[in-house]
């Protein structure tokens, strides 16, 4: 029946117009994708600018005195301590969950996931309204740590699990004990996901503003802060998000240093034998005591000292402006979601289509956007619309939604990345051989496979937009209060009780879907291959 | 159904480097039947991958495209896909230009089945909207699914996804997906080479059989040779972007084109010998000539396979060649014999004996060659020129 057909229509029936365009789709994204550099890159671009404005000299002059050094030595110090000690926390309970038989492990897991999605000035909220004792240096380190551990839990546990039981056994039959194994192989296998859990703790800290403004710790960020929205001193603002974005520049460009050449090799089949898991013994009750005493500073005392005001705090609940506030946080963080998700679309696709150097290159430079702190972005971009948009957007949500979509740009590639890989390729040559149009192809087999991924990122932007506090106090339009802002002005009143609630309500909106997106995102490299 | 106008330039069809050799068993083809890709170039950048690929396949013949990997064999797959364009060079199926300097048939319009290397089914969808995914008729869908599913040994299995069925049962939907179009071609780009041995012939097996009776013309891409000899009507060396040779299995192993070729097809010995009409003197004895008269006194290589060595213990006292066994690599069914002549200088010598058969490091056998074998001239500086072609007019001296 078609060879009579393709008979019927001789002798020549390829479409006499089809363009060489062989090399266009990667020209196309390589566009797109260099135009979402480029935009990600602005603030920078405007940080300079305003830098080389006040003039070289003045910078220079600004930059070295005194002050910066106490903010460098404050900022410093606390990134070191907290750094390792959330290394240490967060190894130690992903190996307890994933390689031990600790009763209870699935319980565990979500325990400890939970306190990341708590916004850390609601932790630092907590804690400082019920003890005088949680401020300055120790308070900043006792709750960043408590907020932020996570950060290295989820990666280090994501690595154990798909570790290699098997090299565990070779270090054991070539005699190495129990303890030398574990440090030795188990943290060494997990060594790039333990330093890429450390980068990440180091640059929240160095961006994290409400927390420490609470705690009355100064560093870079709050300093920052208030030159620019007290004494509206640009020159200093800007000096010192330049050291600040130095500083970020450094954790981000040393992490390939000190994750080395090493990478996990293994040969053979992929599949996986059951991790076989230690046994805990005499010390599961130590152990279980440990876990309790780790998730009820870090997850109980926020939620309870929130819980604690909205009762006996003696104020009651503003529902119309709770209500306001939340309207407005979904309508920005909404647009802001699909905005980055938008803009994340053709630097994945580049990324893992086209794995070449120009793309990689545009993928790596977007991740700069992460040395960059909101607070910074923030600034830049509203010094730049004042000073020569004419102030265009200026008290306008344009600003402060260009803003969460630069600033949670990394995190929503994160989540398109993985979306694209689900489609590969090959499934959609496979589809055009079987007589599918490229429209057909895109809305049969690439949409559905990259759809699921698509929202998980725009949901992961959007939890992300609703409980930011820095950049959407500089941006929010006046007259506006989103959840957070709204949070900040009760609680710098000290009305801890009117406070209280809104605290409650960013719990729940970060808390509950984010543990439904992580449950997701594990789900997705065990669903990836379609070959078992 | 094919016309003779179709536009092709009559000189690039059917030119292979070697000279036609239809395989007895297949009607002699006409050139504009089956697949034609003539004078295929494709560069990558400043890498050239395919650099004039010519290939004819008789329409419903299984050919194989064996290479090592980077060969080019699967950039040859992807253009006649249409995944790439040729940089140069036409295609044709069945009489038709799929591709030629002015004109390029996009994939969808090829009506071309191609089975991906790892099956690449569609994840989301079961194994019923796989199969279907390609069929745009509504009536009789379910009925035809059915029937390609048990076509390919998956009857019952429609309601299953793709994560929930083993490697093998993975090819063969992908196989049944591709055949639901009914293409003239079907395309297999190393659709085995994920498989565990023991399940590699018997899915391969099946996939002849269902693409056999589909009345498709196959092309199978694969670096692995006793795939391509085990499944093909015709095997297609390509080594370098060029196609060395064209030749039925048998063809192939027994005369390839050249000594490289004849080391890539299998184990082969390769002595050195001269030449005298019908037979060559060599340090295995006097050896039958496959390809008939030779001018008397040429120097030539003589290739003997593993399996053409007799390999008999001194004791006997047979006639043949001393030898002593080096090592003996035992593969149950067979053992191969690795081997030296006592009296020559020779290197060497491999030899294929029944897996029953002891023979100990050091043990003296005698060698004793079956069957007429394959030889070349050897070029005259010793270096081994890939181009020699296997026939040379009587000119020789003497």
């Amino acid at each position: 029946m078609i060879a009579t057909r393709v008979a019927a229509e001789p002798p020549v029936v390829a479409d006499p117009m089809v363009p060489p365009r062989r090399h266009l789709p990667p020209l196309f994204l390589l566009g797109a994708s260099g135009a979402v550099a480029v935009v990600l890159l602005a603030p920078l671009l405007f940080l300079l600018i305003e830098a080389s404005g006040s003039g070289v000299g003045t910078i220079a002059h600004l930059i070295w005195r005194p002050l910066t050094a106490t903010l460098l030595w404050n900022t410093v110090r606390l990134t070191v301590v907290v750094t390792a000690l959330c290394a240490v926390i967060g190894t130690l309970t992903a190996w307890l969950v994933e390689c031990t038989d600790l009763p209870g492990r699935r319980i565990w897991a979500v325990l400890l996931v939970i306190p990341f999605a708590i916004p850390d000035f609601v932790v630092s909220f907590g804690w400082a309204s019920i003890s005088t004792w949680v401020q300055g240096f120790q308070g900043a380190v006792l709750v960043m740590t408590l907020a932020v551990y996570p950060l290295v839990y989820l990666p280090v546990a994501a690595s154990l699990r798909g570790a290699d039981p098997g090299l565990e056994d070779a270090a054991r039959s070539l005699g190495l004990g129990r303890v030398r194994t574990f440090l030795r192989v188990t943290v060494g296998q997990a060594r790039g996901a333990i330093l890429g859990g450390c980068v990440l703790v180091a640059l929240v800290i160095l961006a994290e503003y409400g927390a420490f403004e609470i705690l009355g710790y100064q560093t870079f960020t709050t300093e920052i802060f208030t030159e620019f929205q007290v004494s509206f001193n640009v020159p200093t603002a800007c000096a010192l998000s330049l050291v600040l974005v130095v500083l970020g520049g450094l954790i981000l460009g040393g992490e390939p240093v000190a994750r080395g050449k090493g990478r996990a090799v293994r040969t053979g089949a992929q599949a996986q034998r059951a991790i076989r898991r230690h046994r805990l013994g005499r010390a599961t009750l130590p152990v279980h005591a440990a876990l309790a005493i780790l998730v009820a500073l870090a997850l109980g005392v926020p939620f309870g000292a929130s819980v604690y005001w909205m009762f006996a705090g003696g104020a009651f609940l503003t529902g119309v402006s709770l209500l306001d506030a939340g309207w407005h946080t979904a309508l920005y963080s909404g647009v802001a979601a699909a905005l980055a998700t938008l803009l994340a679309l053709p630097v994945a696709l580049l990324a893992v289509r086209h794995s070449g150097r120009g793309g990689r290159l545009l993928e790596r430079s977007t991740y700069l956007v992460l040395a960059m702190p909101g607070l910074v972005i923030a600034l830049a971009i509203s010094y730049f619309a004042e000073r020569y948009a004419a102030g265009f957007g200026y008290q306008s949500a344009t600003l402060l939604i260009a803003a969460y979509a630069i600033l949670f740009f990394p995190l929503a590639l994160v989540g398109v990345r993985a979306s694209v890989a689900h489609a590969p390729v090959a499934l959609e040559e496979a589809a055009r051989s079987l007589g599918r149009r490229p429209d057909e192809v895109f809305l049969r087999v690439t949409l559905p496979l990259i759809g699921p991924g698509l929202a998980a990122a725009f949901c992961l932007v959007f939890l992300a937009c609703a409980t930011e506090l820095t950049a959407t106090l500089v941006l929010v339009p006046t007259g506006v209060q989103t959840l957070a802002t709204q949070f900040w002005a009760y609680q710098q009143n000290l009305s801890y009780g009117q406070a209280a609630p809104f605290a409650l309500v960013i719990i729940a909106i970060a808390a509950v879907p984010s543990y439904v997106l992580a449950r997701y995102f594990d789900r997705l490299p065990s669903r990836a291959g379609t070959a078992s | 159904m094919s016309e003779p106008g179709a536009p092709i330039a009559p000189d690039r069809i059917g030119s292979t480097s070697v000279p036609a050799a239809a395989p007895a068993s297949l009607a002699a083809p006409t050139a504009t039947e089956g697949l034609t890709a003539a004078d295929l170039h494709k560069a990558f950048g400043d890498h050239p991958v395919l650099r004039g690929v010519d290939l004819t396949v008789p329409d419903g013949a299984f050919a194989a495209v064996l290479g090592a990997s980077g060969s080019g064999k699967t950039t040859l797959l992807r253009i006649l896909a249409g995944f790439e364009r040729p940089d140069r060079g036409v295609v044709a199926v069945g009489g038709v230009i799929l591709d030629d300097d002015h004109h390029h048939l996009r994939a969808e319009r090829r009506r071309v089945g191609y089975v991906p290397q790892e099956g690449s089914l569609f994840p989301h969808l079961t194994v019923e909207g796989n199969v279907g995914f390609g069929l745009r008729v509504r009536e009789g869908r379910e009925a035809e699914i059915a029937e390609l599913l048990e076509r390919v040994g998956l009857s019952g299995l429609g309601r299953r996804y793709p994560h929930e069925l083993s490697g093998g049962q993975q090819q063969r939907v992908a196989l049944a997906r591709a055949l639901a179009v009914r293409p003239r071609i079907v395309l297999l780009d190393e659709p085995f080479a994920s498989l565990d041995a023991g399940l590699r012939a018997t899915v391969r097996a099946d996939v002849r059989a269902a693409v056999r009776r589909s009345g498709a013309t196959a092309v199978l891409v694969t670096h692995d040779q006793d795939e391509a000899l085990s499944i093909a009507d015709l095997v297609a060396v390509i080594r370098d972007g060029v196609v060395a040779q064209v030749a039925p299995p048998r063809d192939l192993y027994e005369s390839p084109v050249d000594p490289d070729l004849a080391r890539f097809v299998g184990e082969a010995n390769l002595i050195e010998g001269i030449s005298y009409g019908s037979a060559a003197e060599t340090p295995l004895g006097w050896l039958e000539l496959r390809d008939g008269h030779r001018p008397a006194r040429q120097q030539v290589t003589v290739l003997v396979r593993p399996e053409q060595l007799r390999v008999a213990a001194s004791a006997g006292g047979g006639p043949g060649v001393a030898a002593r066994v080096v090592e003996t690599g035992f593969h149950g069914h067979d053992a191969l014999v690795r081997l030296v002549m006592e009296d020559a200088a020779a290197s060497p010598m491999v030899a294929r004996v029944v897996g029953g058969m002891r023979l100990e490091a050091g043990a003296q056998v005698t060698l004793k060659v079956t069957g007429p074998v394959h030889c070349w001239p050897t070029p005259p500086a010793g270096d081994a020129s890939p181009d020699l072609p296997a026939a040379q007019p009587d000119a020789g001296p003497g």
